[in-house]
């Protein structure tokens, strides 16, 4: 049994006067113990809004949403049922995720406080293992945030989650206000959280270079769905929905080629006001007719590898490849 | 290479707490016609305030030493109402995020139109074609429309196009970019690196592109030079420093990114330890306390940026990379 299950989620926003948007049009996603589920896209695909969802920041105006085979109860005003604090968040701005006014030690000692009842030299004790556990000094616990540099509150952040002995953490963007080096550091530590204490995480990022290098297995959303998902090595070499394509096309590479990367033509559409049929299918170099009309499901494409596309059950070309698939005129 | 700028031991001082802080500690680079330099570096190497140096665009109490000769001309000797006469005429700048940069509630025409009537003199319709033609160039769909619009009615890729229009529209020979695509999509980013190397080509458009991102470097830069802690420590044709990079901390950057180009996954390196701030530079070499090559001597002397040959510069005498 997966840990997180969203299935078929919709997150609808109501604006006055306006039509509302569904930022969220039906999304499915798992997160499994020690799963690293890397969820990545563009502004206006929904992602930070699906994370939100997932941590129970937003309520979903459609689709269920499970936590440890139960309903997750949304926050508000009201306790969640404790169980439920084994979902975590990390947030992606390290300076305002932290209150300025607490020293770091008491931060993370909260969920030790209320969840494990903890208190005195053992508070202070579990305070220091977790600080440690993400590199820190145990002296950092009697520091305040603003002494720290953005990679180091982000392990403070993390540490914070980790205090409530969680089985998933929902992390969005953790790694975009970090430098490169900082920026390595995290995802390390991310790794080898995931791998020692079987958390599962759920990393949101619109980098999908770090996302391939960390994440097990990944889904790629735009304008509200996700078209593609699978492992994350097989997305990488043989993507197969033109977005996905377009996507890693586009990701520059540090390698001293002066090769230009791809762009992908067109705007991302208003998503009060999406595309009929398939989303993309504006700005995909192979649409066709049933594109513009009939909305793609997920097909399997390959193990664990689905993609939403009419077209990519059919086509087995790799980025690189750019040979016309089997069946195509081209071919003798 | 005909030289457009030359800049010689920059120093910027700002003001700290007690004492002013050295954010920018003797410089010194130079950028050829129409070529694309990339200034490289993360956050607090002072590679912003170096160019908002040269436009003299930094905050009160600045102290600023040095020369940039442009087009055979200090810019730092220049009184201030001779350097606003070349901003935005022969030099400008386009800045990180365009949704600050712009004045939102001035329509894209005024924007285009303002430093074009007081730089070239030209009538509003005048004015206005060349506004046009500017969107145009920047391949903003529908130009017509879109100058009577504002800032807020454009996506960020679009935004940043705006900018970068308006900062070519008195034809400035040298274009200043200071994170251009780092707020952007990476589809959207991919627009505007076309877009600079098409200027580039079509209209001999000299780029001073500054940005960490190493991947952005490897697509457009031709030459490079990479700051630490407000030092340069590498430069050279872009090829050379990042495929053959001769200083550690070039090395420990791209050992640290993961390379989507590469077949498979190798673990992410970290350079050891946090970046050197201005406030707290380290005695010597500023990179030694994170430096796998660090000896005695690097604690002691300031490095200088010595010519390697081909072209390149490092700041390391150690040169642990050289080959023999």
């Amino acid at each position: 049994m997966s840990i997180v299950e969203l299935s078929d989620v919709h997150v609808e926003f109501h604006r006055r006067g306006s039509p509302p948007v569904r930022a969220v049009a039906g999304a499915s996603i798992t997160v499994d113990r020690g799963q690293i589920v890397g969820l990545v896209g563009e502004s206006g695909c929904g992602k930070s809004t699906l994370a939100r969802a997932a941590c129970g920041l937003l309520t979903p105006t459609a689709g269920s949403i499970l936590f440890e085979g139960e309903r997750l109860v949304p926050l508000t005003r009201r306790a969640r049922p404790l169980e439920q604090a084994r979902l975590q968040m990390v947030f992606q701005n390290p300076f305002s995720s932290l209150n300025p006014r607490r020293r770091v030690g008491s931060q993370i000692g909260d969920g030790l406080e209320i969840l494990a009842g903890l208190s005195g030299a053992a508070l202070d004790a579990r305070v220091a293992e977790l600080l440690e556990q993400v590199g820190l000094p145990a002296t950092a616990a009697r520091r305040y945030p603003h002494e720290f540099s953005g990679g180091q509150r982000q392990r403070i952040a993390i540490a914070r989650a980790l205090a409530a002995e969680p089985s998933v953490i929902v992390l969005d963007e953790p790694l975009s206000a970090l430098d490169t080096s900082a920026q390595a550091q995290i995802a390390n530590l991310l790794t080898s959280l995931a791998r020692e204490l079987e958390i599962g995480l759920l990393l949101i990022s619109h980098d999908l270079a770090i996302v391939r290098q960390v994440a097990h297995v990944v889904s790629v959303m735009y304008l509200g769905v996700i078209v593609e998902s699978g492992p994350t090595e097989e997305i990488w070499m043989r993507p197969r929905h033109p977005y996905t394509r377009a996507l890693i096309a586009s990701v520059p590479r540090a390698d001293g080629s002066g090769v230009l990367p791809g762009s992908l033509p067109g705007e991302v559409p208003d998503p009060a006001r999406p595309p009929a049929g398939c989303r993309f299918h504006p700005r995909c170099p192979i649409v066709v007719d049933r594109c513009r009309s009939d909305v793609p499901g997920m097909v399997t494409v390959a193990t664990g590898h689905q993609a939403a596309c009419w077209l990519a059950a059919a086509d087995t070309r790799t980025v690189a490849s750019s040979a016309p698939p089997a069946g195509s005129p081209g071919q003798a | 290479m005909t030289a457009l700028l030359e800049v010689d031991g920059l120093r910027v001082l700002l003001p700290g707490r007690r004492a002013p802080i050295t954010v920018v500690d003797g410089v010194s680079f130079e950028v050829g016609e129409g070529e694309i330099f990339g200034v490289a570096g993360e956050s607090g190497s002072g590679k912003t305030i170096s160019s908002l140096a040269l436009l003299r665009l930094l905050p009160r109490g600045a102290t600023v030493e040095g020369r940039a000769v442009f087009a055979g001309v200090d810019l730092l000797a220049l009184d201030d109402r001779a350097l606003r006469k070349k901003r935005g005429l022969e030099l400008s700048m386009v800045f990180q995020d365009p949704m600050t940069s712009l004045h939102p509630m001035l329509s894209v025409e005024r924007q285009l139109t303002d430093h074009v009537r007081y730089h070239l003199g030209l009538s509003r319709k005048l004015a206005r074609s060349r506004a046009i033609e500017l969107l145009e160039q920047v391949r903003i769909p529908d130009p017509e429309t879109a100058l009577s619009a504002y800032p807020h009615q454009f996506s960020g890729g679009m935004r940043q196009r705006i900018a970068i229009a308006i900062a070519l529209a008195c034809r400035p020979s040298l274009l200043i970019a200071d994170e251009p695509t780092t707020a952007l999509d990476v589809t959207v980013q991919a627009g505007i690196i076309s877009l600079l190397a098409e200027l580039r080509r079509d209209y001999g458009l000299a780029v001073i592109l500054i940005t960490h991102d190493l991947g952005v470097m490897s697509t457009i830069a031709d030459r490079l030079t990479v700051f630490y802690a407000g030092r340069v420590v590498e430069s050279g044709p872009m090829q050379a420093v990042i495929q053959d990079s001769r200083h550690p901390y070039t090395r420990g950057l791209l050992e640290a990114l993961p390379h989507p180009e590469a077949t498979e996954r190798r673990p992410l390196v970290p350079i050891s330890g946090a970046a050197a701030t201005p406030q707290d530079r380290p005695p010597g070499c500023a990179f030694h306390p994170r430096c796998g090559f660090n000896r005695d001597s690097c604690s002691s002397a300031v490095p200088v940026l010595a010519d390697i040959g081909d072209d390149r510069h490092s700041a390391c005498p150690v040169d642990p990379f050289a080959r023999a």
